[in-house]
């Protein structure tokens, strides 16, 4: 059987999504990311500009926020809450793992 | 198809309220939700318990599951004759399906259909754990993935359809990214754009080489002379082996940068490879080796390694 071949592409690959490009991948309505924009969740490139525009790692936010809003039933402002706290893990497993790959582990 | 026990993956009974059903769902959810747990098997048991409750939340849907009876966990029953109706079909309407995407496919009835729905509606997000060895994550991959989702037929009837993808991963991903494979998810209806594959990444971890972002980094063991008079070692990378000039008067700890040579990154410079050295002594001495080191100490007295104690040690006298 002939299977055609798929690039995967890293989420952050392609600079930039317009707003309604993070409706339609993210799964979430477009009042919740309102919300999620309003408590800082996300962070538009310019939040002044007429058409938000987002860095493209924006969709893993969105996502994981989609996720814990449906799993969790939380509401905007806890879930920008839970995301400051799962972002700020992820930061220090990511400074944790620097650490341990820099020291020299023995043998 | 095969039963499944809602009520005992909640670990509720079965004329638990609503609110009892909430609250145990949300204890397990908080147990074994993939963002927050460390459970080795969060994943498989937060899909369990996510499938329970996403029936026995809604009324309907728990009435419809009550009304299979009770069975035992895995073992095979048949759907209510009127079900197939309900569902839009002939006999062979559940063959294919298992007891989460029957109820999925309740929901999707009950807004209106997708039998005879004429509505655009994006095809669903798929999502996959890929499994990845250090070097197809260094190199980049081809992988195969049998994957399977629900898709309606022209008159409305869900199936479950497998499906093979072939995806070509780019190289220098990192454990814990996500990747996204563009209009691989489930099937759009009605003219509306298909679903995103998306692929969770897991990297295993390899003997010599620890990775921080795009850096890798390995243990370099130095014998005290190499270290003190330098010398010139081959040094396998991920790209194959290469000679490293190790400078005279290298410290253990001390970081040897190889540029490039670390994990590709998306539109910039790879990262580093860097090599710490370790001093490594033989752990047992011979007379010889012994004698030379007693000279060796004897022709160093003037080396101190320890100036920075005698601060503190002069302070406490």
């Amino acid at each position: 059987m002939n299977i055609e071949i798929c690039e995967a592409l890293r989420i952050d690959e392609h600079g930039e999504l317009s707003f309604a490009q993070l409706i339609e991948y993210s799964g979430l309505p477009e009042g919740e990311l309102r919300e999620l924009v309003a408590y800082g969740a996300l962070v538009p490139r310019d939040p002044g500009a007429a058409a938000w525009s987002f860095e493209a790692s924006a969709l893993s936010v969105a996502r994981t926020a989609q996720r814990l809003r449906h799993d969790f039933e939380l509401d905007a402002n806890a879930i920008s809450l839970l995301l400051s706290y799962v972002e700020r893990i992820r930061d220090l497993e990511e400074q944790l793992r620097a650490l341990r790959a820099g020291v020299a582990v023995g043998r | 198809m095969k039963y499944k026990d809602y009520y005992a993956t909640l670990g509720v009974d079965r004329a638990a309220s609503a609110e009892e059903i909430k609250k145990s769902y949300r204890k397990l959810a908080r147990k074994y939700h993939p963002d927050v747990s460390k459970e080795p098997d969060a994943e498989e048991r937060f899909k369990e318990v996510a499938e329970a409750y996403e029936t026995l939340k809604d009324p309907e849907k728990r009435a419809a599951y009550d009304q299979l009876g009770r069975h035992a966990t895995g073992q095979e029953f048949q759907p209510p004759p009127d079900w197939e109706q309900r569902f839009g079909g002939g006999q062979t309407v559940f063959e294919d399906l298992d007891l989460a995407d029957l109820f999925a496919s309740l929901a999707g009835h009950r807004r209106g259909g997708p039998r005879g729905e004429r509505a655009a509606r994006s095809g669903p997000d798929y999502e996959a754990a890929v499994r990845l060895t250090f070097e197809q994550a260094f190199h980049g991959a081809e992988i195969e993935l049998d994957l399977s989702g629900v898709e309606y037929d022209d008159q409305g009837v869900p199936h479950r359809v497998p499906r093979r993808v072939k995806v070509r991963i780019p190289k220098g991903v990192s454990d814990g990214q996500q990747l996204r494979v563009p209009g691989k998810g489930g099937k759009g209806m009605n003219g509306a754009r298909d679903g995103d594959l998306f692929l969770d990444i897991r990297v295993e971890t390899h003997p010599l080489y620890r990775v921080s972002e795009q850096n890798l980094y390995l243990d370099l063991p130095l014998a005290p002379w190499e270290a003190a008079l330098g010398t010139s070692v081959h040094l396998p990378t991920p790209a194959g082996t290469v000679a490293l000039k190790v400078p005279a008067g290298t410290r253990a700890g001390q970081q040897l940068r190889l540029a490039g040579r670390g994990l590709a990154r998306a539109g910039g410079a790879p990262g580093d490879l860097y090599a710490i050295a370790q001093i490594v002594v033989p752990s047992v001495l011979d007379e010889r080796q012994r004698d030379l080191f007693k000279e060796l100490a004897q022709a160093s007295s003037n080396f101190n390694p320890r100036t920075h104690f005698e601060t503190e040690t002069s302070r406490e006298h």
